[in-house]
């Protein structure tokens, strides 16, 4: 398996964020977890990415047990979060230089440059980040996010806030990574997006999966009237 | 280069480029010198003091307040955008990210405590210039000891509700022996005395340095893993 939860718990005092989660995945395959607001999805992400211990349970990946305090396995993970991770004094080259760096690749100005291509960047190269809009910067942290080629890509709602341009820009470079060699996790409300890229799909309510699917087998509008079943049923 | 400092280095050079860009803590700090320095010069009356005897306690207390200062705001450059996220989930050590941050904090509180010489020196018109490579030796290792817990301990207020105004209750008791070693042995070389009269409060704060460094390193990670 690429990519493996076993009975993933997480606990903030009283509250369980994550409350017992298995999953496996391998390589080519993309999970999107629906859910809503409060349902320990973007808690599940962090625990997957290795940005938060678990409470209880283990993450591993290529069949190996990962220890967040542990740094060795990080550049087989690429995590794209709903806050993009940039600096936003840093032009946007400037800002994948720096995890250009962080991440040791080899000849960085030329991952750079690709990197700044891929998501229609290049000609902002030199633009600090907080003078571009928010679906510029959503493209520049997806290109962060993949500049290491990661097996293993976490992407926590990756379409808020993008207007139909950018949208689109991210929908072809997510659509790159159905390679057949990458492991997708996505966590979103968007229910069109996230059905387009997946190919299992799971609904997570109070920190655990109610439903799980293979996304082929969905019918798009059957599915979207059985998530709001759900979740009003949970509310 | 060796992927840790390649790591290292990457960092540095991200913070520098970032203050320097921003200014915030440079001119909070460098403000903070020079504002003391101008008070103080009108406030001593040099019949009954000498300024001279009070030189080494003022860039002390310049170090220590002023640097408190801007290395309380150490990771307010990455709470934009949730980076400090980006830089915990990357491969670079956590270690080295803490290295890094006392580097940068050690080059400005460094600064400032030779700003702080040079304008009190010039406007209560001492000449520092006889002990003055020890001198500077003195306020080195007196800044690198401060950044080296400071820093940590930033770490630690930033994540409280209290944030960088709990900074100086944690650490302040901590600096007190380094404080005390570098004071006295600044105020002597200012004296005029030589060197080797402090050459065991130079030992001393290059002990205090090492060990607040290598702590420093070990128990970061404590405090920035969730």
């Amino acid at each position: 398996m690429a990519l493996e939860a076993r009975d993933l718990v997480r606990e903030y005092g009283s509250v369980v964020a994550v409350d017992g989660i298995d999953l496996k995945l391998a390589p080519g395959e993309a999970l999107t977890v629906f859910g809503p607001n409060g349902a320990g999805k973007s808690t599940l992400l962090g625990m997957l990415g290795g940005a938060m211990h678990p409470t209880r349970g283990t993450v591993s990946i290529g069949g190996v047990a990962i220890d967040p305090s542990v740094t060795s396995w990080r550049h087989r993970v690429g995590i794209l979060s709903h806050r993009g991770f940039l600096y936003a004094r840093l032009t946007a080259a400037e800002n994948l230089r720096f995890y250009a760096d962080l991440f040791g690749l080899d000849d960085p100005e030329a991952r750079v440059a690709q990197g700044l291509g891929r998501v229609g960047l290049t000609d902002r190269a030199r633009t600090e980040a907080r003078h571009l809009s928010h679906g510029m910067k959503q493209r520049l942290s997806l290109a962060r996010a993949l500049l290491h080629d990661p097996e293993i890509v976490l992407l926590d709602e990756p379409y808020t806030g993008l207007d139909p341009s950018a949208a689109a820009v991210l929908r072809n470079v997510l659509g790159e990574l159905k390679d057949g060699a990458r492991t997708v996790v996505v966590v979103t409300h968007n229910l069109r997006e996230g059905l387009a890229m997946a190919t299992r799909v799971a609904i997570q309510l109070r920190g655990r999966f109610v439903w799980e699917g293979a996304a082929n087998d969905l019918d798009a509008v059957a599915f979207e009237r059985h998530y709001h079943e759900t979740i009003e049923v949970a509310a | 280069m060796s992927t840790y400092l390649r790591q290292l280095a990457a960092i540095v050079r991200k913070d520098l480029v970032l203050e320097f860009r921003s200014k915030d803590r440079l001119v909070a700090m460098g403000a903070f010198a020079v504002l003391a320095a101008v008070l103080f010069n009108f406030s001593l009356d040099n019949a009954s003091v000498r300024p001279r005897d009070v030189l080494a306690g003022l860039v002390w207390m310049t170090l220590v307040f002023g640097g408190l200062l801007g290395v309380g705001r150490t990771f307010h450059l990455e709470a934009e955008d949730d980076a400090f996220r980006g830089l915990m989930t990357s491969p670079a050590p956590k270690d080295a990210v803490y290295l890094a941050k006392v580097v940068v904090n050690f080059v400005l509180v460094y600064g400032l405590s030779v700003l702080a010489l040079g304008v009190f020196s010039l406007f209560l018109a001492v000449d520092v210039g006889a002990n003055l490579p020890g001198t500077l030796l003195v306020l080195a290792l007196g800044a690198l000891g401060f950044v080296a817990l400071s820093t940590l301990f930033a770490a630690v207020s930033t994540g409280t509700t209290m944030g960088e105004t709990l900074l100086p209750v944690l650490v302040f008791p901590l600096l007190l022996p380094m404080v005390v070693f570098g004071a006295g042995a600044t105020g002597r070389l200012i004296a005029g005395r030589p060197f080797a009269e402090v050459a065991g409060n130079v030992r001393v704060l290059g002990a205090f340095a090492v060990a607040a460094v290598a702590a420093g390193a070990v128990l970061f990670r404590f405090v920035v893993e969730e």
